[in-house]
């Protein structure tokens, strides 16, 4: 291991017989750098991670939305967050058969030639032509009650008493259920009594009048009966016009990412800078079109090559009210353009020529009256293109040559539309340039605080400061996954790393066994296993019921044991004989020897390798996202499908996992010089 | 001083079994040591001095033969511990715990195995360490200390466990000249104290001094012993003159 030290501060230049005031004194820059250079590598790596990703953070909204993501989306607090469980109506009671209790009530259904063979899954029932299947308990069972009015389900919690209380299959019952709903939302008042939960957020949207294609209004009546203080409501319904978007092109997505089926995902993105500055992305497959203006250039067949003399002139010719500057603009940008076009003012003089329409423009130049034409096309209806090859068709002496079309690419003017749409709610304010509409109307549930009968609003709740046990998601389930996959894994290698260097035949055998399977099986295999074959093996055969999170934890550590269990043997096997010898010859037994003398020096031998086993478990443990674990790339991925930000969203994951591992990194290295011995 | 042997060792027989093959280390040793008695062994590298030595507590298991120290045939592994209790061990390369303190090396043993309360342990591991000349190096760790502390450190550990017997596997071999007197002067200190001492030496002057049969060792069998002063001086066997000769 390197030992940095920062090193002492240069001490002043001085130059003998020189007068100090004359010594140039050291420039910051140069201070800066002999500053950074004493410092050690890993301090560099952080601050430049560091300023890059504040700088990120404060500069672009999509690193921050990113971040938020990545890091379950935390809240300040959830206290007006409620999820809370409510009576509904009186207690009900219900005779019938009693079919089983069911945990799952999905049905597979096996289409076998002509039979339908319909399997209720983990269903207990009496029926002859179903077998009876064991029920494994896994939360919120529902019992099942064949009445004469069909099959009820009813979710076991809201029983409240069942007769006989531990039925047979089959048998007669009574129950007595009274009905749960669960409200989530959040709390807008409360008195004494009862409180009001807000459970649907309204919702608006504001838009230019120009848009409106047309407008309807209807009148919804409100049900009196249920409520009598409730009033109807007009609700208009407006075709819009797509929005039209003009600007500047910054990137126009090219078309060569096109797959062979292009779909929404694949579909090249635009972008358009807005005369305010802003910037706005599309994908091409929303609008519903996209105009790029492109030049058509008809030349003088003759004339194409004909050198230009220095400070002769140039005739261009153009149909009358054409934006020519700007189409020149695009000439000089674009490529393969004809030499006496390229002549600009002080080589040789541009004379532009003004005709009314096309046909006399091309005549014109057919005639030798200007060297070219430049035709300015307007994006996807291609008329003038149109029309100059049909002019040169029934023109074949005209003696022009072949029309060539410029593209703009980059940075020139472009329109793109958005498609029609229809938007129905409340009118919430109107005036002459703009309508705003209430599209999703709030919703309210007033609950009486006596039918409560469960409070879970912090419970599951959502990642909060002061929720933290919501924050289950990015990259708390990173951590949590590899911190205690880690833990045992660190079990698992510490006992086959003792029985690898027992005595012991049948000891030794199964740990080698062990250590060669796993490790010569893909990590990501392994965590498929545990997730696909052990734990429903598990959950079918065992009381053990591993989650989504277990299994993942379970592989991880299994994957990892292996590993873990050769840095012991190694680390014990690197303790030399004489140390054992030593212990067994005061008296103590092998257990003691390896408690006292050999494990304690082991432990210092293995913890840098365990700190690097440490770290790349934190790395690999991005595999769990093939478990559909939320993890912190799993919301990585996420946040790319929806924004398509692919650039800042694994940008993200990536100094999200870099800053784990180097603060991991130091975390171990502090360790590794607090358990130093001295010399 | 009772006239029982406290170490028994007949016709011991040590096959090591290596890949290359085997090699008969001990050709049927035999030697009897009573209580109080100092022996050394001398003899080739090779000879099967310190083979002999660690079957006496059982670092290595025997071929052939029986080894009864203290009344205990070494037979059998639920005796061992009972026996290197009252073995205690001195290595060449002094083997101390390296991230132990002097204190603690000494300590260790007492409490896990002696089951001695801490305090009693300490100020049994003070009381040894002012014995072997190293009060001050207590709390110093074994890098911290000579070679000539480390071993006189691993005596005291030894020694911290009240043991009957003990055996010295050339405690001087791994030291500077200069520190091997103070080794010596702790050994001859035991020695005069009355404790068994089996050792494992070419130090001449030590085995002049304190030992009461030296013991010539080769090709695993012993081939002349008698008092140090007959052995060194006028050996009989031509082997041991042959030896003599050369480390003299």
């Amino acid at each position: 291991m390197s030992d940095e030290r920062s090193q002492p501060d240069q001490p002043p230049l001085s130059i003998p017989g020189l007068p100090e005031e004359q010594i140039p004194s050291r420039r910051l820059w140069d201070r800066v750098i002999d500053r950074t250079a004493s410092l050690p590598w890993w301090a560099i790596i952080l601050g430049t991670v560091a300023v890059v990703v504040l700088y990120s953070m404060f500069t672009s909204v999509a690193y921050q939305r990113a971040i938020r993501f990545l890091i379950d989306d935390p809240q300040l607090s959830t206290e007006d967050k409620f999820e809370v469980v409510q009576v509904v109506g009186e207690p009900r009671t219900i005779t019938g058969r009693y079919l089983g209790t069911t945990t799952d009530t999905t049905e597979t259904v096996i289409n076998l030639f002509s039979w339908r063979i319909v399997i209720p899954r983990y269903l207990k029932t009496i029926d002859d032509q179903i077998h009876t299947v064991d029920t494994p308990r896994l939360p919120n069972p529902i019992v099942l009650i064949e009445t004469e009015t069909g099959t009820v389900e009813i979710p076991e919690a809201q029983i409240d008493w069942m007769e006989p209380a531990d039925p047979e299959v089959g048998s007669e019952i009574t129950a007595s259920y009274i009905e749960r709903i669960t409200i989530t939302g959040t709390m807008t008042e409360q008195d004494d009594d009862t409180m009001t939960i807000r459970t649907v957020d309204e919702e608006q949207e504001t838009f230019a009048t120009s848009r409106i294609l047309s407008r309807e209004s209807t009148t919804l009546l409100c049900d009196r009966a249920a409520n009598p203080d409730c009033q109807d409501r007009e609700v208009v319904t407006i075709q819009r016009q797509g929005e039209i978007i003009e600007g500047r092109i910054i990137d126009p997505g090219r078309t060569n990412t096109y797959f062979v089926t292009p779909n929404l995902a694949q579909s090249p993105r635009v972008n358009i800078e807005l005369p305010d500055g802003t910037r706005r992305e599309f994908r091409r497959g929303d609008l519903d079109y996209l105009a790029i203006p492109h030049l058509v250039v008809v030349m003088n067949a003759a004339r194409m090559a004909e050198p230009v003399q220095p400070g002769g002139e140039v005739r261009i010719g153009f149909i009358e009210g054409t934006d020519i500057t700007a189409a020149l603009e695009q000439l000089d940008a674009a490529e393969g353009v004809p030499t006496p076009l390229r002549y600009t003012e002080g080589e040789a003089r541009t004379v532009l020529v003004a005709y009314p329409d096309s046909a006399s423009a091309l005549e014109a130049t057919s005639a030798g009256d200007v060297s070219g034409l430049i035709f300015v096309d307007d994006g996807p209806s291609a008329e003038f293109t149109n029309e100059v090859e049909t002019w040169l068709d029934n023109n074949p002496d005209a003696g022009l040559a072949e029309p060539v079309v410029y593209e703009c690419v980059d940075n020139c003017q472009a329109i793109a539309k958005l498609p029609d749409d229809e938007i129905t709610g409340a009118v919430v304010e109107e005036t002459d340039d703009q309508i705003t509409i209430r599209t999703v109307e709030a919703e309210y549930t007033v609950i009486d605080k006596d039918k409560i009968v469960d409070d879970r609003s912090k419970k599951p709740g959502e990642c909060a400061l002061n929720n933290p046990r919501g924050c289950d998601a990015g990259i708390f389930l990173t951590l949590r996954v590899t911190f205690s996959a880690y833990a045992l894994a660190l079990l698992i290698g510490l006992f086959v790393g003792l029985m690898r260097v027992a005595r012991n035949p049948i000891l030794y055998a199964i740990s080698t066994l062990y250590v060669e399977v796993i490790r010569g099986i893909p990590l990501l295999v392994i965590l498929l296993y545990a997730g696909f074959v052990v734990s429903p093996w598990l959950r079918d055969n065992t009381f053990l019921k591993p989650d989504d999170t277990s299994e993942a934890v379970l592989g991880l550590a299994f994957g990892y044991g292996a590993f873990v269990a050769e840095i012991f043997r190694a680390g014990i096997q690197s303790i030399s004989r004489g140390q054992m010898e030593a212990a067994r010859s005061l008296g103590m037994s092998y257990p003691q020897a390896m408690r006292y003398v050999v494990l304690p020096q082991a432990v210092r031998v293995v913890l840098p390798p365990l700190g690097n086993d440490f770290i790349a478990m934190l790395k690999d443990s991005a595999l769990i996202s093939v478990l559909a674990l939320p993890d912190l790339l799993q919301l990585g991925r996420l946040y790319i499908s929806r924004t398509f930000r692919a650039f800042e969203g694994y940008n993200t994951v990536a100094i999200l996992y870099l800053l784990m591992t180097l603060f991991l990194s130091l975390l171990v290295r502090t360790i590794e010089r607090r358990t130093r011995l001295p010399r | 001083m009772a006239s029982e042997p406290i170490i028994q060792i007949q016709n011991v027989h040590k096959v090591y079994r290596t890949i290359r093959g085997t090699v008969h280390a001990l050709r049927g040793v035999s030697l009897n040591v009573t209580p109080g008695e100092v022996v050394v062994v001398v003899g080739p590298s090779g000879s099967g001095k310190s083979t002999m030595l660690r079957c006496i507590n059982r670092l290595e298991t025997i071929d052939g033969g029986s080894i009864i120290v203290d009344g205990i045939p070494l037979t059998n592994a639920a005796n061992i511990n009972k026996v290197r209790t009252e073995v205690g061990m001195v290595f060449q390369s002094f083997n101390l715990f390296p991230d132990r303190t002097a204190l603690g090396n000494i300590v260790l043993a007492q409490q896990v195995v002696r089951k001695r309360k801490k305090s009693d342990a300490m100020a049994k591991a003070h009381e040894l360490l002012a014995k072997v000349g190293i009060p001050e190096k207590a709390d110093a760790y074994p890098a911290q200390l000579s070679g000539g502390q480390q071993q006189r450190v691993a005596i005291a550990r030894a020694l911290a466990m009240d043991p009957k017997i003990m055996l010295f596997d050339e405690p001087t071999s791994a030291l500077d000249p200069e520190m091997i007197k103070e080794v010596l002067d702790v050994m001859l200190q035991l020695a005069r104290e009355g404790m068994t001492m089996v050792v494992v030496s070419h130090e001449m002057g030590f085995a002049r001094a304190a030992a009461d049969r030296a013991v010539f060792m080769d090709e695993g069998r012993i081939i002349e012993e008698g008092t140090p002063d007959v052995i060194f001086s006028t050996p009989l066997h031509e082997r041991t003159q042959l030896f003599l000769s050369k480390i003299l």
